[in-house]
Order: C-alpha cells, then structure tokens, then sequence
C-alpha cells in the first residue's frame, strides 16, 4: 500500500505542475452559481468567522467575489486569497441558509483545490500531508499506536477485539485513537457493544486516517487511496455494518468515498449515535436512570452535512430521566463549536472565540451536561467552558453521547 | 490617492487599521446593488476622533470618503464611486444603554439593527423599524438610508424613531443634534435631515433611538383572493374600517408560484393576490380587530382566509413571506429589487402597470410588497451577464419609475436614491428643490468630499 500512496503522490505532483502553469481552476466551471450570490448579506449574520472578526474578506459573500474576481481574471491565486478561504470553520451554515441557494461549500472546495495546484496553501497542510502519508493518522505516531487507548485498559485480550471476521467494524477515527483525552470515547463504546453482545471487530493498524483532512483542505486526490484501503479492509472482515464515532469520518464514509473510488460501498455505514438507538430499540440494551438536565450540541458534519439530528436526541431521551433542552440555535441551524476547517491549527484565537459563544449559547440553557457526538465538538466545547467558569454557579460537564449512554448502562 | 496620503493615514490611525491589499478592496467594493467599486484605501474606525481625523485630511486633499456598514443596501449607498476611503464602521457597535423609563436606546453607528432590537426586548419593549435585512444591517446604515420595513404602517419608518444624532461632518467637526426629549423645536430639525440623507451630509456615529413597549397580544391572517384589485380593495377596506394593521402585506401570483416551485408548501398557484395581516395590542383589541379583518375580506370575496391560532401556525402563515425574496432569487441569477411607492388607493393601477411593462419587455417580473403603505417591491428576474437583456431591465425600470411618480407615488419607499436611481431624482424632485437638495450638500461639505456621485449627477 505504501507504494499506492506515493504513486498517487507523484501523479499528483507531476500534474500539478502541469495543470498549474495553465491555471486551469476549477472555479471557472462554477460561473453559473457564483453570479448567483446576490450579496444580499445573509451569511454575515451567521458565519460564525465574520461575526467574530467583523472582516468581510472572510465572510461566505466576501469570498465569494474573490472567486469571482479570480474567475474574471482580477486576481490571481493569491496569499492573501489563501488565508482568506482556508479562514473557515466549514460548518456550512451558509449554504444552508443562503437566500439565492448558492452552493457556497462546494465552491470553496473547489478553489482549495485550485489553491492546492498553485501551491498556495496553509503550511501546516505540508505536515498535515506528510503526517498521512508516512503514518496514515494525523499524528506523529505510527499506525501501530491505534489501539493504545484499549491496550491501556488493564485484563484486555486485545484479540478479544480485533478479530479475523465480524459483524460490525468500529472505525474509532485518528483523534480517537490517538488524543488521550478522547480515549474515553471509544472505550465507553466498545463497553456497550460488550455489553449488548455485539460481534464487533477494530482494524487496528489496518486502520487508516479517512482522509477528511485532506478532502477539506482540497487534497482530494490524496484520499482515493486511503478511501479504497479501508474499504477493502472492513470487506474482508466480512461485516455488514460500519460504525463510526466520528462525524467527519462518518460524512466521508457515507458521501465521498462512492464517488472517491467508484466502487459500490457493500456494507451498510452508521454513525455510532444511529446504531445505539438502534440496540436501545432492539432492547439489547436498556438504559438506566439518570435525573439531569442535558443541551445536545449538533456536530456539523453529523447534523448539517450529513443530516443527522434526530438519532443522537432520541437516544439521550431513551435513557430515564433525562430531561433535553434545546440551545438557541440547533439542528440545521446550530452554531459551530469553532474546531471545524482546521481552524485551531490557522488561527487558534478565533477558534477560541467561536467556541465561546457556542459555550454562552450552553450556558443560557441550564442543563448539567452538554451532550455531543463528536470528539473535537466535545474538546473545543470543554475548553470554553471552563474559561467560562465564573460565569455560572454550577458546573457543566461535556459528555459524548455515548459515554451519558454508558452512564446509564452501569447506574 | 497618492502614495504619501495613504501613509500619513497609517501614521494617523494605526496600520492596522488602514489597509491597501487588493484582496480585501474587491471584498469591500460591493453591495447588495451587486455593482462593483473600489476603495483606494479601507479604513476600520473605532471612534469618532478617528472619523474627524480622516475627515478634516479628506477634507484638505480633496479625497472622496464614503462611509461603509454592513452593505445590504440596495441603491448603492456604500460604494465608493470616486474611489478615495472606504470607512468601515462596523467596530463602533457597541450597545451603550437602554432607558426603560425614557423609552430610548443608544446606540453606535455599527450596532446590528436586531442586536439592538434584542437589547431592548429584555426591558419588555421594542424597536419597531425591521428592514429585510435586520440581521445584518447597522443601525447608522438604517438611519443613513431612512429604512423602513414590514411595521411602517402602523409603525412608520426609521425617522419616526431618531431621537438624537452624534455626527462628524466632514470638514471634521464632531456635533451632537436633535433631543432625547418626547418634544424639541430647538433650531432647524437636523436629525431629520441627516436621516435619509444616504451618508452625502455627514457620518452618523451614534444615535438615541425611540422605543415602544412590546404589544401585548397579535393575531396572523392570510386570505388569498382571485385578482389583484379584490385584495387592493380588503387593503383599502380595512383601512376605512378604523383598522391600523400592523403588517398587510400582499404577494402576487408570479412570486406565489415561485414560492411553490422552491418550497412546495401547498400555495395555490391559481390565485392572484395573497395577503398576510397582523395586528397586534391588548388582547380584546386584537381580537376585535381580527373579526373586522375578516369579514372585509370575506366581503371582497377571498377564497381562503385563514387565522393563526397558535404561534406555530402563525410561522406557517408567515413562511411564504419570508421566502418570497429568496424564491424569486432562484429563478434567474440576477434578481432587481426596486421599492416604487404609491398612495394606498392606487396600488392596483401601480400593480397592473408593472404587469404591463414585464409582457412589453417579455420580462419576468414578480410583486410583493407592503400593502398596507403602499411599498412595493417589483423584482425583475433577469440575468445580467446578458446585455441585451439589461438595456430591456434598465427600460423596464425606468416605465416603472414614470407610472410611479404619475400615480403619485416617490421612485423609492425605502432603499434610498443612492447611485441606481440617482438619474431619475429629477422625476420628482423640482428643478428648484434640486439646487435647495444641492446647495444643502454645499453647505455640509464644501468640497464635496463625503460620498460623492450620489444622489445628484455629477
């Protein structure tokens, strides 16, 4: 595999240099639905970027006409058009709420990949890149680290989970594995999948990254490669269901990797929250009492980009006792929790501030714990709470959906 | 603008704050005209001892200022024609106070116009002026542009609610006008006359602003009628029955199907003219009022007439409304929102006559508007990538303009004269009032430094 992967690289590379002295940019295909942004302003008033800097070059109407302006000859593929577009969360509230239906995230990619054939891109996507392509996670680690956070864990048989065949595959994501304060995520999942009987395998160091970060950053052609490598991987575990807990592992599982490699994907794809329900429906489990007042954050690339709202919600209402209120904004229309886009490795300040308002938003509900399904949200929100501290008399507590799930499970 | 002009603005003001890259020009070049100008250098303000000394400098070396919100407008009141200093004032957006016994807020130039809303909805009242774009535009934009919104029947525009005014004038001068009185006759009415002045006389940067408490009750009603002039005559009905309706607001059929084509919530493509009323106050009131409403319409014979019994049902009412823009937005990629204005009473010639002028330039071109003040918004449809297309749009605007001010009407309800409609000022406006309108700009800015090539031909 290691040759497939820098095969590609050399391909890209070669092409690259090709394609960038034409300038062939994908952006010029996209005429039609750039004309259509009227400016009317809409997306000012929700770009969780712009409402935090008040800069319109960083807004989705801002960017827009720089696309245009490239796509008119005005500017080329510039610096400062690069900060600009990798200055973005991707929550995709834009499209969402646009009046004129502009495909505002579609065109951003597709001018981060013309950034990327013009070599003008953020710096920490070299490593970033380099990181996947020699490790194939996005850490400095080797893959052979994938399970540390289960091999941590004292009387584990690791074959116990990584087994030659099973029913269900559990993708645990790179963060997961590797980010120790994540590592409960996974091991609340894989004790409830025990505990509910379930014939589930991990692919260890078969594992590969799921390429988001490349995709998102419009390295996409880097990602057919690891695309094909873990769906191989899960077809000869025989399972028929893929398990996620990451949501941008989900969405690229579930939307790219199809179109990524042309190949019909023969398993069925669930994000963790949807297949929990689901035992929770099929009573393999039951959830125990809990009194508390819980607020569900809606990652964007499980809720918005993938739509999934209801799941997650109807899970935390399965357990007793637990009352769920909704945050000012959620569903389609909930804020981002700032740790999307890569923006806390471009601008860590931003981020910070983007969190803190998803955090006001928590607070303003009362409940004891936010609830999310999605690791980054989960540290990004913790993050801001605790600077909030002195802003409540009561302590909040971010919890993954399914560690509140396990919670309950052991009473 | 020399070289040396933009570095001694750097010294001035911070080089943070006054920016040259191309990049960020072309982003501020703009607004919701769609048309495009570049500053030749942008300016973000913090307060106004910055906007005097950028003032009292443009001033001297004769360069073009052109103030700059949130640029939603739609007459191009922000861009700056003359090139010069683009002067962002979206840092100066602080909510400074609300007086709950006074019943006034206030607020700098840059505060969004719902933040300020919102502000004063923790003290039980309201800020009644609600432009379209609300959530995104600033207050100082509002009051530059004399914005008015859904409410005006009943709740006028942003005039009615300007109290009190901090101005730079652009010879630099920093001055406070107008009073946070219920009363004042203090001198000539500058605060009126700033308001709607489209950022020509002087830049607003703080206001005291009107407020009222939050209506106790309201009722929603949609009724659909099978032609235009049957819904005109419930609007002229109602009226002449004592009732001023908080919102009357009309749809017609071209913008009723493009509603169905985007959203399919169950419009009936059929009908000619739909209309969305609400009104509001005590509870008793309200319900009586609501009784009134419907048996107008009902004796105009509409087909369907609907009362919200819940909030949920009146979000339902209202979804059509608050699509309208936005599906008609999606039918061609160019969407010209104009805002001609006529008396009440002839709002069915005014709708006939657009209807007219969109099948003599074979251009699509759907109504909807406030019915209720006579405030419509013709939206033509085009795509003006086509020049052909935009010489028969530019026609088509400019039949609309002349049957406007024939009925009686004023080229703009709302969005100002700014650059678009600066050629068809003279339609209404005297020859006489005309050089009073210039002459009042001379006085202001001798040099003619502050936003020019608005409002007036140069």
């Amino acid at each position: 595999m290691e040759t497939k992967i820098n095969s590609i690289k050399t391909q890209h590379n070669k092409k690259a240099k090709s394609t960038s002295q034409t300038r062939a940019a994908r952006v010029f295909l996209k005429g039609d639905d750039l004309f259509a942004c009227s400016r009317c302003g809409t997306c000012l008033s929700i770009c969780p970027i712009y409402k935090n800097t008040l800069n319109e070059g960083f807004a989705p109407r801002g960017k827009l006409s720089l696309i245009e302006a490239v796509v008119n000859g005005k500017i080329g593929f510039t610096d400062k058009l690069s900060e600009k577009i990798y200055t973005c969360t991707m929550c995709n509230l834009c499209t969402t709420e646009c009046p004129s239906g502009v495909k505002v995230s579609e065109l951003f990619r597709a001018v981060r990949e013309d950034l990327i054939e013009n070599s003008k891109y953020p710096e920490v996507l070299d490593y970033l890149k380099d990181k996947i392509e020699k490790a194939y996670n996005i850490t400095f680690d080797t893959n052979q680290g994938r399970l540390d956070w289960l091999k941590q864990v004292p009387d584990t048989d690791i074959n116990d989970y990584v087994k030659p065949t099973a029913d269900v595959v559990y993708f645990v994501g790179c963060v997961s594995s590797f980010s120790p304060r994540s590592f409960s995520i996974p091991r609340a999942i894989v004790k409830i999948l025990k505990k509910a009987d379930v014939d589930f395998t991990l692919l260890g160091e078969d594992e590969w990254c799921c390429g988001f970060p490349l995709l998102s950053s419009g390295m996409k052609e880097e990602v057919g490669a690891l695309a094909m490598h873990n769906i191989e991987k899960v077809i000869e575990k025989k399972a028929k269901i893929l398990l996620t807990s990451c949501p941008s592992c989900f969405h690229t599982w579930k939307h790219e990797y199809e179109s990524l490699t042309g190949k019909k994907i023969p398993f069925e794809i669930l994000h963790i929250s949807q297949y929990l329900l689901n035992l929770v429906n099929a009573e393999k489990i039951k959830p125990g009492k809990l009194d508390v007042r819980v607020t569900y954050h809606d990652p964007c690339d499980l809720g918005r980009n993938s739509g999934v709202f209801e799941q997650p919600r109807q899970l935390l209402k399965s357990i007793p006792g637990v009352e769920l209120v909704e945050m000012q904004t959620s569903k389609k229309q909930a804020n981002c929790c700032g740790g999307g886009g890569n923006i806390e490795s471009l601008n860590q300040a931003l981020s910070a501030k983007i969190a803190d308002s998803r955090a006001g938003e928590i607070i303003d509900t009362k409940a004891e714990i936010a609830v999310s399904a999605c690791q980054q949200c989960e540290r990004t929100l913790a993050t801001a709470l605790k600077k909030r501290k002195g802003d409540t008399d009561y302590k909040i507590k971010v919890m993954d959906v399914s560690e509140i799930l396990l919670e309950s499970l052991e009473g | 603008m020399k070289e040396e002009h933009i570095e001694y603005l750097k010294e001035a003001i911070g080089q943070e704050r006054v920016i040259t890259d191309l990049e960020d020009k072309i982003c501020l070049g703009y607004d919701s005209t769609r048309l495009e100008y570049m500053p030749d250098v942008i300016i973000r303000v913090e307060n106004s001892c910055q906007i005097s000394q950028v003032l009292k400098f443009a001033n001297e070396y004769k360069i073009p200022v052109t103030p700059r919100g949130a640029a939603t407008g739609l007459s191009g009141g922000c861009l700056p024609v003359h090139g010069g200093i683009s002067l962002i004032m979206l840092e100066m957006n602080k909510i400074l106070n609300v007086n709950e016994v006074d019943l006034l807020v206030e607020a700098e130039a840059g505060a969004i116009t719902i933040d300020i809303d919102k502000a004063a909805n923790k003290y039980g009242l309201f800020y009644p002026p609600d432009p379209g774009s609300l959530k995104t535009s600033t207050i100082g934009g509002n009051i530059a542009e004399n914005a008015g919104g859904l409410r005006g029947l009943k709740y006028g525009v942003t005039k009615d609610y300007v109290n009190s005014l901090e101005l730079v004038l652009p010879t630099g001068e920093i001055i406070n006008t107008g009073a946070i009185t219920v009363k004042s006759v203090s001198g000539y009415n500058l605060v009126d006359l700033v308001v709607g002045s489209e950022g020509t006389l002087a830049i607003v940067t703080k206001a005291t602003l009107g407020l009222l408490p939050v209506p106790k009750a309201r009722a929603s009603m949609l009724a659909n009628f099978t032609d235009m002039s049957l819904a005109a005559g419930s609007v002229r009905d109602i009226v002449a029955a004592g009732v001023i309706t908080a919102t009357l607001e009309f749809l017609d059929n071209v913008t009723i199907n493009a509603i169905e084509d985007y959203l399919n919530v169950g419009l009936d493509r059929t009908i000619g003219a739909m209309l969305l009323i609400e009104v509001d106050g005590y509870q008793g009131a309200v319900d009586a009022e609501a009784e009134i409403v419907k048996n107008v319409c009902k004796k105009n014979n509409c087909t369907d007439f609907h009362l919200a019994k819940s909030d949920e049902e009146r979000d339902r009412l209202w979804s059509a409304r608050r699509a309208a823009l936005s599906s008609l937005a999606r039918v061609r990629p160019s969407t010209i929102l104009e805002d001609a204005t006529v008396p009440r009473s002839r709002i069915v010639e005014l709708v006939e006559a657009i209807n007219h002028i969109a099948v003599k330039y074979g251009l699509n071109i759907g109504t909807f508007g406030h019915a209720g003040d006579g405030n419509l918004h013709p939206t033509i449809l085009t795509d003006l990538r086509n020049k052909e297309e935009g010489k028969k749009v530019e026609k088509a605007i400019e039949d609309i303009f002349v049957k406007t001010i024939e009925l009686g009407g004023t080229l703009s309800g709302e969005h100002g004269i700014g650059l678009t409609k600066a050629k068809f000022l003279k339609l209404e406006v005297s020859e006489d009032a005309y050089k009073l309108m210039k002459n009042i700009k001379k006085t202001f800015d001798p040099n003619n430094i502050l936003n020019p090539g608005k409002l007036f031909l140069s």
